[in-house]
């Protein structure tokens, strides 16, 4: 697999803009949403690899943009990688669907490693 | 933050991660505040040296157009400084034109991109002001440390930011309000004599002591002495219980204890200059195999050893074969919270289990502030018994002699329970233009003092107490038959030494 696009969908813009410069210097082409309902619309528009999505948001928190992926076939096999600083099985009560779990705060190299499995699996 | 899931990064600074009870949190970002002058460039480069000594690697970055060879050459002489580490584990940029030129963003690509580049694990910013200054507004100042902050915790890089901005000048700013921890270095001046404070403003995620700490900056760098009654509020550990009483060295005044003061207790010995105070701490110290410590606000070891000598004390051998330290503190100049460290530095690494501390009172002549001195002492007490130390200090009093039917009138012995498990009062009076020396045991624990003066003489060997108090009771008895005899003698004139002080 050989990821270009990542879409970071984070209501925490400081989180999503370092994210953005890190991911950036890694060389990927990143593309930033600020809630569930604009992260969907990019990724519609922009057919992003990878998704990096938080779990709590306004306006469509991240289960609601996962169930919305899964609706949607354009975008329903993009990989999403879930953000939240609550415990995975909480998050796992509430959603499924994703390809790995990232618990806040996280460390660059925690998310690098993360999408380096996400590709070589 | 999560106490329980965040890791530690100790400072290295001496005493200041006493205050953060072991560090600062990893990936925390700090701002360190002071007037020039105050150490804050001091105090970061020793936390970049002791971060990569610890295995670390450190970035200093500065915003201000100075040079860094400068700099470097003021922190040569200081311990902590290894010019092995530069530039490896140690490096040094200057990001002045980096803001200059491409402002707050580019500053903060900069770092991130050192940060990752070097793997850096400890950041410093010299010179947050620069930063406030190219800020167009207040957002985008707030912007950028929180930007800051959030590298800070995905990079795990512990951030230190130094300013020199004016604490009372803008209590309350944005970046104040967002980062982890805030440090203020200020000076204050008690009379013509200034001393350096440290104030922990904030810490997020963990408990601190708060309050104003003294600190010095030395040939170590910067060390920070915590307020002994703040840092020891308890005892560092629980306190053995009372065993069996130790004696104090003078038969005698065992009994008149009810057998000794108590192990691990506290004696406070209260007299006028010239009385033997001294000679009794000398002979607690001298007649035990047990490490002993005479720690002195009056006497230089030389004096001490000498008078052990003249007075053929067996002390003096133990002095000589180290077995008893003798540590001199002039009253002139100094940190009372460092000399109450050095105190409990001492005992603890030598096993002490003797202390002689002649001339408590140096310890309030020491402070700025006088009103400190009950709860430190108590504290101080508190810790010494917890460490197995059997404590005699002496305190003095003035020359007043005995008032008929009130012996101990003008005796300050309030407040002074929490300080000493027992008291013991050496005084004068006089009978036929001759001046005689009483002791007596005023409070022992258990109440097994005999509550009665004794006469004693000051010969070689020591203190020699009468063995009953028929003597003490006749001077007495004369004194009430005779009140313009003791009236007199009370209103003597108190005659101290050269310096004003002591025996």
């Amino acid at each position: 697999m050989i990821l270009r696009t990542v879409l970071v969908v984070d209501d925490e813009w400081a989180i999503a803009e370092v994210l953005e410069d890190i991911l950036s210097d890694e060389g990927f082409r990143v593309v930033v949403a600020n809630n569930g309902r604009q992260g969907l619309e990019r990724a519609l528009a922009e057919k992003p690899d990878l998704i990096l999505l938080d779990f709590m948001m306004p306006v469509l928190d991240g289960p609601g943009m996962l169930a919305a992926l899964a609706e949607d076939e354009r975008v329903s096999g993009t990989r999403v990688i879930l953000m939240s600083s609550l415990p995975e099985a909480t998050v796992r009560e509430r959603c499924s669907g994703y390809a790995a779990f990232l618990r806040k705060p996280f460390l660059i190299d925690d998310v690098l490693a993360t999408i380096q499995n996400i590709v070589t699996s | 933050m999560n106490e329980t899931t965040m890791q530690r990064t100790p400072t290295t600074i001496p005493g200041l991660d006493r205050l953060l009870g072991g560090g600062v949190f990893r990936g925390g970002i700090y701002i360190v505040q002071g007037a020039p002058g105050s150490g804050k460039t001091i105090l970061a480069n020793q936390l970049c040296f002791g971060h990569a000594a610890a295995g670390g690697r450190a970035l200093y970055v500065t915003l201000l157009a100075e040079s860094h060879s400068r700099m470097i050459g003021h922190l040569e002489n200081l311990a902590f400084f290894d010019r092995a580490a530069i530039p490896d584990r140690v490096t040094y940029l200057s990001a002045f034109r980096t803001l200059e030129d491409d402002g707050l963003k580019g500053l903060v690509d900069m770092l991130r991109r050192e940060i990752r580049s070097k793997r850096i694990s400890l950041l410093v910013l010299d010179g947050l002001v620069s930063a406030e200054e190219t800020a167009t507004s207040p957002r985008e100042l707030k912007k950028f440390i929180h930007e800051l902050q959030t590298q800070a915790g995905l990079t795990d890089c512990t951030m230190f930011l130094l300013t020199s901005a004016y604490m009372g000048q803008r209590m309350v700013s944005a970046e104040h309000t967002m980062v982890d921890g805030l440090v203020e270095l200020q000076s204050s001046t008690y009379g013509r004599q200034s001393e350096r404070e440290l104030q922990i403003h904030k810490f997020r995620g963990g408990a601190m002591i708060r309050g104003l700490h003294s600190y010095v900056i030395c040939d170590n760098g910067i060390e920070v002495y915590p307020r002994t009654e703040a840092l020891y509020a308890k005892p560092s550990r629980a306190e053995t219980a009372d065993g069996p009483t130790v004696s104090i060295g003078i038969p005698v005044l065992d009994g008149m204890m009810g057998g000794g003061p108590s192990v691990h207790s506290t004696t406070l010995l209260l007299g006028p200059a010239g009385i033997g105070k001294s000679t009794v701490g000398l002979q607690f110290l001298g007649h035990t195999d047990e490490p002993g410590l005479y720690f002195s606000f009056n006497e230089s070891p030389q004096s001490v050893l000498v008078k052990a000598k003249g007075l053929k004390l067996p002390v003096a051998q133990r002095i000589k074969d180290g077995q008893v330290r003798v540590h001199w503190q002039p009253v002139t100049e100094a940190v009372v919270d460092a000399v109450c460290d050095r105190l409990l530095r001492t005992v603890e690494q030598n096993g002490i289990r003797r202390l002689f501390i002649d001339g408590v009172d140096g310890f309030a002549k020491l402070s700025t502030d006088t009103t400190r001195i009950g709860p430190l002492l108590t504290a101080l007490s508190n810790e010494l018994r917890a460490r197995s130390v059997t404590t005699l200090s002496t305190a003095e009093m003035d020359l007043a002699g005995i008032v008929p039917g009130q012996p101990l009138a003008g005796m300050a012995v309030r407040d002074m329970s929490p300080v000493a498990d027992n008291i013991i009062v050496m005084r004068y009076v006089g009978a036929h233009s001759h001046l005689h020396r009483l002791v007596a045991a005023l409070k022992v624990r258990e109440g097994r003092t005999s509550m009665e003066f004794r006469r004693f003489r000051l010969e070689p060997g020591g203190l020699h107490i009468e063995a009953d108090a028929a003597v003490a009771e006749r001077l007495l008895r004369g004194l009430e038959e005779r009140p313009e005899e003791a009236q007199a003698l009370q209103s003597a004139p108190h005659i101290p030494d050269h310096l004003g002080r002591g025996e």
